[in-house]
């Protein structure tokens, strides 16, 4: 009965990971990369429409990664006093794409605002190039 | 008979007298309207050449705008937005209008800086929105040099700063135009 239990319980935690806004490793060990959106508290369309697509490239492209802790993916409202510090460090104060690869300590933060909203009225398009740039990132 | 004689003869030449000033009056009316009308004839040519000379300088100094315009860079600046607007959208909007009135004032009134705000969404704005692929909000600075085009799209720093660090997004832009009247 215990062990049932146990299994219940962790079946119920690893839907409450996968179905949480801000997916963080759970093994910083193997982090190689963050994918980064910040947002404002009132979202137009496009923000919306960029977030979808970055969690569709991830979740059709890099699941495996993103369970193992390899990618994390994090959603920001960089409005909230408690989002203050990490969306200075990345200068969001509105809608911003970033990725930052992690090489042992260091970390190197590629902004690709600019690539987000030009790509964004085509969703391959977006998802195709995302995703090559994620994987070269993780090579 | 003497009598007689002598009157005819007076009432002859008076009459004599009466037609000949009828008729030196009526040359001098013609000759005063010929030489009016003839003054009026070289008014109107003098006019004619004063305007011909005024329209040919004056097409002189549009050809030499025109040469110089044409040397000079022009920057075009397109702001398009939806029907329902977001206030990043909003903002980006009302940055560029306070950079252009702070920094390019003068380029704005000499025509060597032209920006409009476009609704995507609207049927007339479809070819230029195509032609930009903006299909929601946008923000362009187009470069215009020997019939050459050059376009940076700033969208991605306008929703990134332009609502909450506008003095940042302002900069870019300006550096932008700058760069760009070169």
């Amino acid at each position: 009965m215990k062990n049932l239990t146990v299994v219940f319980l962790g079946i119920l935690f690893s839907f409450q990971a996968l179905a949480q806004d801000t997916i963080i490793s759970n093994n910083p060990q193997n982090l190689k990369l963050k994918v980064l959106y910040f947002h404002i508290t009132n979202r137009c369309n496009t923000c919306r429409s960029i977030e979808a697509n970055v969690r569709k490239t991830i979740n059709d492209n890099f699941k495996t990664e993103l369970e193992s802790g390899i990618i994390e993916l994090d959603i920001i409202n960089c409005e909230l006093p408690e989002n203050k510090t990490i969306s200075e460090k990345y200068q969001a104060y509105g809608a911003t794409l970033a990725l930052t690869k992690i090489n042992d300590s260091n970390e190197k933060i590629e902004d690709i605002t600019n690539f987000a909203f030009a790509k964004i009225h085509d969703e391959n398009v977006f998802v195709s190039e995302l995703k090559s740039k994620i994987e070269t990132l993780l090579k | 008979m003497k009598k007689i004689n002598f009157s005819i003869n007076s009432s002859l030449f008076i009459l004599f007298l009466m037609f000949s000033i009828a008729c030196n009056t009526n040359t001098n009316i013609k000759t005063k309207e010929n030489s009016d009308s003839i003054a009026a004839k070289n008014d109107s040519i003098k006019s004619i050449t004063k305007s011909d000379t005024i329209s040919k300088s004056e097409s002189k100094t549009d050809s030499k705008i025109a040469v110089t315009n044409s040397e000079r860079s022009k920057v075009l600046i397109y702001n398009f937005h939806v029907t329902n607007r977001c206030p990043s959208c909003i903002a980006i909007e009302k940055a560029t209008t306070k950079t252009l009135s702070a920094y390019f004032a003068t380029e704005v009134k000499q025509g060597r800086i032209k920006r409009q705000v476009l609704n995507v969404d609207k049927k007339a704005n479809k070819f230029i929105s195509e032609k930009y692929e903006a299909f929601g909000s946008g923000l362009f600075v187009t470069r215009v040099f020997k019939g050459k085009e050059t376009t940076t799209d700033l969208t991605g720093d306008g929703f990134k700063f332009a609502k909450n660090k506008e003095e940042k997004f302002i900069e870019i832009l300006k550096n932008k135009i700058s760069e760009y009247l070169k």
